[in-house]
C-alpha cells in the first residue's frame, strides 16, 4: 500500500521534471522547485512504517527547509529584484522537452542494471532522484538566467537527498541536519548575490558576467 | 577538547561582526595565536574527541592543522597592517568571516565522519564567499557568483559520492561507523563498483575545491579579486583542505586494493592540471591570475604525486606543506605590489627591486622557491615525485610534468623580471628618480609575515623535527607511501 503511495507521488516528481524543462518563466520554475522540495521531503513518512520521534522531527524540519524557507528565499530575493523575464534559455523549450523524455526513459533503463542496496523496494526512487538529479544540471548548463541557475542548483541538492532517502533513514539526524543547514545557507548566499548581481548590473543575464577571462 | 580548535574561532568570528574595527583586528591577531597554541597542543598530546565518532586527530589532519595555523598566524598580522593602510568599508564582515573561514578549515583537518568533511568543505566555500566580494565590484560579484556556484555544485558531486560509498558499504555487509578510520580497516569488503564510482564522483567534487583542472575555472577569479591577505588563506590552506577529502577518500581506496584505479585517476587530473596551467601562464597578464594559475600548478603535481604513490606520495605532502608557505608569502607580497602600483596588470607595475626592495626580496624569493628551485622545499618534492614516476615506470608522465615546469618557469620568469626591473609603461612619472615620492612605504607589518614563511619553508629544507617527520611518515604509509 505505501509502495504505491511513494510511487505515485514519484510519478508527479517525474512529470514535474518535465514541467521545469519547459517552463520559460521564473517563478513557475520556483514552483514547480517548491513542489519538488515538499514532495521529496515527505518521501521518508511512506518508507519507514514505524518512525522514530527523532525522524518525524527531523523529517518536518527538512519539510520546512526544503518545501518553505529555500523557495521561499529565492521569492523573496526576486521579488526585490521584480523580475519577469524568461529564463534566457540556449537550448531551446522543444529540445529541452525532448531531452527531458529522453532522460526520464534513460535513468530508468539505467537503474535496472544497477545493483542498488535497499531502495530497490521502490521501483521509481533510483529513476526519479537521479533523473532530478540530471534536471539541475541541465538548468544550470543550459540557461542563462541566473536564477534558473540558482533553482538548477536546488534541484540537484534535492535529486541527491532522495537519492539519499534510505540514507537518511539509517544515518544520524544531526549530520543530515548538517547537510540540510549546509544547502540552506548556500541558497540564502546564492539569493544575496543574485539581489548584487540584479542591482549592479540591471539585469540577471549571465552573459554579463564574462569579463574575467583565463 | 579537539572541538575547541575550530570552536574558538567559531566564537571570536561572531564576536568581530559587532566588536569596534580596532578591537576585530586585535581579536583577529589573538585568535590566530590561540589557535596557533591549541594546535600544537594537538601535536603534544593526542587528546579524544568529544564527539569521537564525528571528529578524530589523523596525521595529515595534524599536518594540515599546523600549516592553517601557523599561516593563519602570519596572514592576520599582515592584515592588520593592510587594514591600517588600505581600510575597508565593511571591515568587521571581513574579519569576521576570516575567522569563521578558519573555523571551517579546522573543522575539516579534524573530521572523521565521511558526510562531517562534506559539511566542513561546503562551509568553507560559504565562509569565504563574502571575502572574495570584499571590494563590491563588478569583477569581484563575478568571481563570487562563480565561485559559489560552481564550487557548490562540485562539492554536490562530493555529496552523491559519499552517498555510494554508503551504497558499497550497504552492499559488502559492511556495519562500521562511516568515518574513515573505521571504513579504512574493512575497505576490502566495500563492494567494489560502487566504491570506484564514488572515489571519481568524491575526485570531481572536491578536485572543484581544490582546483584540477577542467575544473579550476573560478580558482583564478576568485583568487585575483580577494584582497591579497584572503587569497594567502584560499591558496595557502583552504586548496589543501579540498586535498585531504582526496587523500583520505584515496586511503580506503588504497586498503580496499584499488590503488591502481584511483592512481590512475589522480595522475590523469594532476597531468592535465599541470599542463593547463603552462598554457594560460605564459600569456598571463595580471600578476595576481598569474599566482593563481601556478596553484593550480602545484594543486596537480600533489594530485600527480598522490597518484603515482610510493615516494611520489611523499613529495606530495612535502609539496602540499612548501607550497602553501611560499605560495601564501607570495600573495601578501602581491598584495603590496596593488597598494603601490594601484594596478593588477603586470605591464603598469615595474622596478620594484628599486622602489619596494623589502618587498622584491620576499617576491623575488617566493618565486625562486615556487618555481623549484632549491633551498626551497618545493624543490625536493618535486624531485621525489620525478624520481617515484621513473621507478614506478611511468615515464610518459614524468615527460609531460618535466616539460611543462620548464615551460612553467619561463613564463613564470618572464613576468616576474617584468615587475622587479622593467620601467613602467604607461606611468613615467614613477621613475626611479621620484623614489621618495613612492606612494608605498612597506610597513614591517606587510613585509616580515612574507620573510618568517620564507624562512620556515627553507629551515624545512634542511632541518625536519623528528616530530614533524615521523607525523609524514604516517600520513603518507597509509596510502602506500614511503621513503622507498
Amino acid at each position: 500500500m505505501t509502495l504505491y503511495t511513494v510511487d505515485t507521488l514519484l510519478t508527479l516528481v517525474l512529470l514535474s521534471v518535465l514541467f521545469a524543462f519547459g517552463s520559460s518563466r521564473v517563478p513557475s520554475l520556483i514552483k514547480v522547485m517548491a513542489f519538488q522540495g515538499i514532495v521529496v521531503s515527505i518521501i521518508p513518512f511512506f518508507i519507514t512504517p514505524h518512525m522514530a520521534t527523532g525522524a518525524v522531527i527531523f523529517t518536518i524540519a527538512t519539510l520546512v527547509i526544503r518545501g518553505v524557507l529555500i523557495p521561499l528565499s529565492i521569492h523573496l530575493a526576486i521579488r526585490k529584484v521584480a523580475i519577469q523575464r524568461d529564463v534566457a534559455p540556449i537550448v531551446g523549450y522543444h529540445a529541452s522537452l525532448f531531452f527531458g523524455l529522453g532522460l526520464i526513459v534513460a535513468a530508468a533503463v539505467i537503474s535496472r542494471y544497477l545493483n542498488i542496496p535497499s531502495i530497490s523496494d521502490s521501483r521509481l526512487l533510483f529513476p526519479a532522484a537521479l533523473s532530478l538529479l540530471v534536471t539541475g544540471m541541465f538548468l544550470l548548463m543550459a540557461r542563462r538566467n541566473a536564477i534558473a541557475m540558482v533553482i538548477g542548483y536546488i534541484m540537484l541538492e534535492n535529486g541527491i537527498y532522495l537519492m539519499g532517502t534510505t540514507f537518511s533513514v539509517r544515518a544520524r539526524h544531526i549530520v543530515e541536519f548538517g547537510i540540510l543547514l549546509d544547502v540552506l545557507a548556500g541558497v540564502m548566499i546564492m539569493a544575496v548575490i543574485l539581489q548584487n548581481i540584479k542591482q549592479t548590473f540591471d539585469d540577471v543575464d549571465t552573459s554579463l558576467l564574462r569579463t574575467l577571462k583565463e | 577538547m579537539v572541538e575547541m580548535v575550530f570552536i574558538t574561532p567559531f566564537v571570536t568570528g561572531l564576536l568581530a561582526f559587532v566588536l569596534p574595527k580596532a578591537l576585530s583586528r586585535q581579536l583577529l591577531v589573538l585568535t590566530g595565536a590561540v589557535h596557533l597554541v591549541l594546535s600544537l597542543l594537538l601535536w603534544k598530546n593526542t587528546p579524544q574527541a568529544w564527539f569521537a565518532e564525528y571528529f578524530a586527530v589523523t596525521p595529515e589532519g595534524l599536518l594540515s592543522l599546523l600549516v592553517i595555523s601557523l599561516l593563519f598566524f602570519l596572514i592576520s598580522i599582515y592584515t592588520t597592517g593592510y587594514l591600517a593602510a588600505h581600510g575597508l568599508k565593511s571591515e568587521n564582515i571581513f574579519t569576521g568571516f576570516m575567522l569563521l573561514f578558519l573555523s571551517t578549515m579546522t573543522m575539516v583537518t579534524l573530521s572523521d565522519h565521511i558526510m562531517v568533511l562534506w559539511i566542513a568543505i561546503e562551509a568553507t566555500t560559504l565562509a569565504s564567499a563574502p571575502l572574495i566580494y570584499t571590494h563590491r565590484s563588478g569583477a569581484s560579484l563575478e568571481a563570487t557568483w562563480k565561485y559559489v556556484l560552481i564550487c557548490s555544485v562540485g562539492i554536490a558531486m562530493a555529496l552523491v559520492g559519499s552517498l555510494f560509498l554508503t551504497f558499497s558499504m550497504e552492499l559488502g555487509g559492511v556495519t562500521a561507523a562511516m568515518s574513515f578510520s573505521a571504513l579504512t580497516p574493512v575497505a576490502g569488503q566495500l563492494d567494489p563498483a560502487w566504491l570506484k564510482a564514488g572515489f571519481i564522483f568524491i575526485v570531481v567534487g572536491y578536485g572543484t575545491k581544490m582546483g584540477l583542472a577542467p575544473m579550476h575555472t573560478w580558482l583564478p577569479d576568485a583568487h585575483s579579486e580577494a584582497p591579497s591577505p584572503a587569497s594567502a588563506l584560499l591558496s595557502g590552506v583552504l586548496l589543501n583542505c579540498a586535498y585531504l577529502g582526496i587523500f583520505k577518500t584515496n586511503k580506503i581506496m588504497v586498503s580496499a586494493g584499488l590503488s591502481d584505479f584511483s592512481g590512475t585517476i589522480l595522475i590523469v587530473f594532476g597531468l592535465l592540471s599541470i599542463v593547463a596551467a603552462a598554457t594560460y601562464i605564459l600569456k598571463q597578464t595580471e600578476y595576481k591570475r598569474m599566482l593563481a594559475y601556478s596553484s593550480i600548478e602545484n594543486m596537480g603535481i600533489i594530485a600527480l604525486g598522490t597518484g603515482i604513490g610510493g615516494l611520489g606520495v611523499y613529495g606530495a605532502v612535502i609539496c602540499m606543506i612548501h607550497h602553501s608557505l611560499i605560495k601564501s608569502s607570495l600573495f601578501l607580497s602581491s598584495g603590496n605590489i596593488l597598494m603601490a602600483y594601484k594596478d593588477r596588470l603586470i605591464a603598469n607595475t615595474g622596478q620594484m627591486a628599486k622602489q619596494m626592495p623589502k618587498t622584491f626580496v620576499a617576491f623575488f624569493a617566493g618565486f625562486a622557491g615556487i618555481s623549484g628551485f632549491p633551498p626551497f622545499g618545493i624543490f625536493i618534492g618535486e624531485l621525489f615525485i620525478i624520481m617515484a614516476a621513473f621507478k614506478t615506470g611511468h615515464y610518459l608522465a614524468a615527460g609531460i610534468f618535466i616539460f611543462s615546469l620548464c615551460v612553467i618557469f619561463a613564463g613564470f620568469a618572464r613576468q616576474v623580471m617584468a615587475i622587479c626591473f622593467d620601467t613602467p609603461a604607461e606611468t613615467g612619472t614613477q621613475s626611479a628618480a621620484d623614489h621618495k615620492n613612492f606612494p608605498f612605504k612597506e610597513p614591517p607589518g606587510m613585509v616580515w609575515p612574507q620573510y618568517v614563511l620564507l624562512l620556515t619553508s627553507l629551515i624545512l629544507c634542511f632541518f625536519i623535527p623528528d616530530a614533524l617527520y615521523q607525523t609524514i611518515v604516517d600520513a603518507v604509509h597509509a596510502i602506500g607511501g614511503g621513503l622507498q
